[in-house]
């Protein structure tokens, strides 16, 4: 019977999905689960992947998990706040993705690899 | 509310995913079977997870999520598992691909339908294309389709045991502090229908449109607004409309529509909340991202400009060039100076 309503809610078209009813805190934690997961999968790829662009990968999957929780508790308080600090994180990534990618050629440039191993010299 | 997930299997479940992911993890020596362990491993925990949250859920008699979530997140996790591990990066920007669009699907679960559409828009319509041109700018091709022509940056990881444990300690701490404490979230400030329709009254032409296509206003009438504010006079509580006759300049009458002529399409969309609250609430930080984005914009163009160096013969050449074009009556005395 679940089953069934939530195909039905699904394929009901966005107009049922338009006035959020209220959300008990058993329904948010999985998607708050979901959203540690994914940081913390991201963190890991930063710390042991090489390639700099996966890296910088990584943190766009970390900017993702942020915003999947931010959503989940601006649904749980039924106000618009977390969707629009989604919106500005997806500025910040926009602008970090192009700095970054722009520092990657920069740096394949200088010494031919993507490696972060490459600039060893600069920890000091 | 009690513990949501019972604590050893939430350490249980993160120290299968910790060492899924450490065999996972790119490495030189190791054939596929690591890599096909460490997935089995990782998919154990996720069904794990998926199942003490339910099985947690239906003994206390809780809502569980729209069962659409399970396969989003399954995705989403999945997907984003591979990314870190697979070895060549352009398919890791894919998978990221893959776990933007589950990710969406879960927005569309939580009703942030636009989100959800301007996330695959920017994200994988935008940034995740420039990420793939700048890997197909920066890395070499690859002569064969065996990993043993990988460059040492792409086939091994660096210290995977370590990181993988760091993660999921992190994992299963963040839970249990979450969990532990979203019994205890204040309840929404608004009701449901106060935040559904709080709004509208700020809306009165789309009120009016509403009401004109429901066929609850005769000619010239429309909704009253508000003398000094301009709100439309609409008691979201009480659900009454107020209407006016408007001839010329001034109001001829006015009346009053009760709860029971309260038309159903009359709401504000996810759209009209998330565009008021944007505008409303968050002026300055428009202006914000706007200075970020054209910062970002200059500085990803000064960075990567390329520095010709032209050869000092060149240069003259050009130079001589340009004398000519610009003087041409007197050829003799630019060609001294170049």
């Amino acid at each position: 019977m679940h089953a069934f309503e939530s195909i039905q809610l699904f394929g009901s078209g966005m107009a049922q999905l338009a006035f959020p009813t209220e959300m008990s805190s058993s329904v948010l934690a999985p998607y708050l689960f979901v959203s540690a997961a994914m940081f913390c999968i991201g963190l890991i790829g930063f710390l042991t992947r090489k390639n700099m662009i996966i890296m910088f990968l990584c943190t766009e999957l970390m900017f993702q998990a942020a915003g999947l929780a931010l959503i989940a508790f601006g649904r749980q308080h039924l106000g618009s706040d977390g969707q629009t600090f989604v919106i500005f994180v997806l500025c910040v990534a926009a602008a970090e993705a192009a700095m970054a990618l722009a520092l990657v050629v920069l740096l394949f440039r200088h010494r031919e690899s993507l490696s972060a191993s490459a600039w060893k010299e600069l920890n000091g | 509310m009690e513990q949501i997930i019972s604590p050893i299997a939430l350490y249980l479940i993160c120290a299968l995913g910790a060492g899924g992911i450490a065999l996972a993890l790119p490495r030189r020596s190791g054939s596929k079977a690591f890599e096909y362990g460490g997935g089995l491993l990782v998919a154990v925990a996720l069904g794990g997870a998926a199942l003490a949250l339910g099985l947690r859920a239906s003994d206390a008699g809780n809502p569980m999520p729209n069962l659409f979530f399970y396969p989003f997140a399954i995705i989403g996790i999945g997907a984003s598992v591979r990314m870190i591990t697979h070895k060549r990066p352009v398919y890791s920007a894919l998978y990221f691909i893959m776990t933007i669009i589950a990710s969406c699907g879960m927005y569309i679960l939580l009703s942030a339908e636009f989100m959800a559409f301007a996330l695959i828009i920017i994200y994988a319509g935008a940034i995740l294309i420039t990420y793939l041109f700048v890997i197909m700018l920066a890395t070499q091709a690859p002569t064969g389709d065996g990993d043993d022509d990988l460059d040492d940056v792409d086939a091994v990881a660096r210290e995977p045991m370590l990181a993988s444990a760091i993660g999921f300690v992190l994992i299963g701490l963040i839970t249990a502090a979450m969990f532990g404490g979203i019994g205890e979230l204040p309840e929404p400030k608004l009701t449901q229908a106060q935040a559904a329709d709080s709004v509208l009254a700020h809306l009165p032409k789309k009120v009016d449109k509403i009401l004109d296509r429901e066929g609850l206003l005769e000619d010239g009438w429309r909704v009253s607004r508000d003398h000094e504010t301009g709100l439309a006079m609409i008691d979201v509580d009480a659900r009454t409309i107020q209407i006016e006759l408007v001839e010329g300049d001034s109001v001829s009458a006015t009346r009053t529509l009760g709860a029971q002529d309260w038309p159903e399409a009359l709401a504000a969309d996810n759209i009209d909340r998330l565009g008021f609250n944007l505008m409303n609430d968050h002026p300055v930080m428009i202006e914000l991202a706007g200075i970020i984005l054209l910062m970002a914009m200059l500085g990803a163009t000064v960075l990567a400009r390329k520095h010709t160096e032209l050869e000092e013969a060149l240069k003259a050449a050009q130079a001589r060039k340009l004398g000519t074009m610009f003087h041409d009556d007197e050829p003799q005395a630019t060609g001294g100076q170049a």
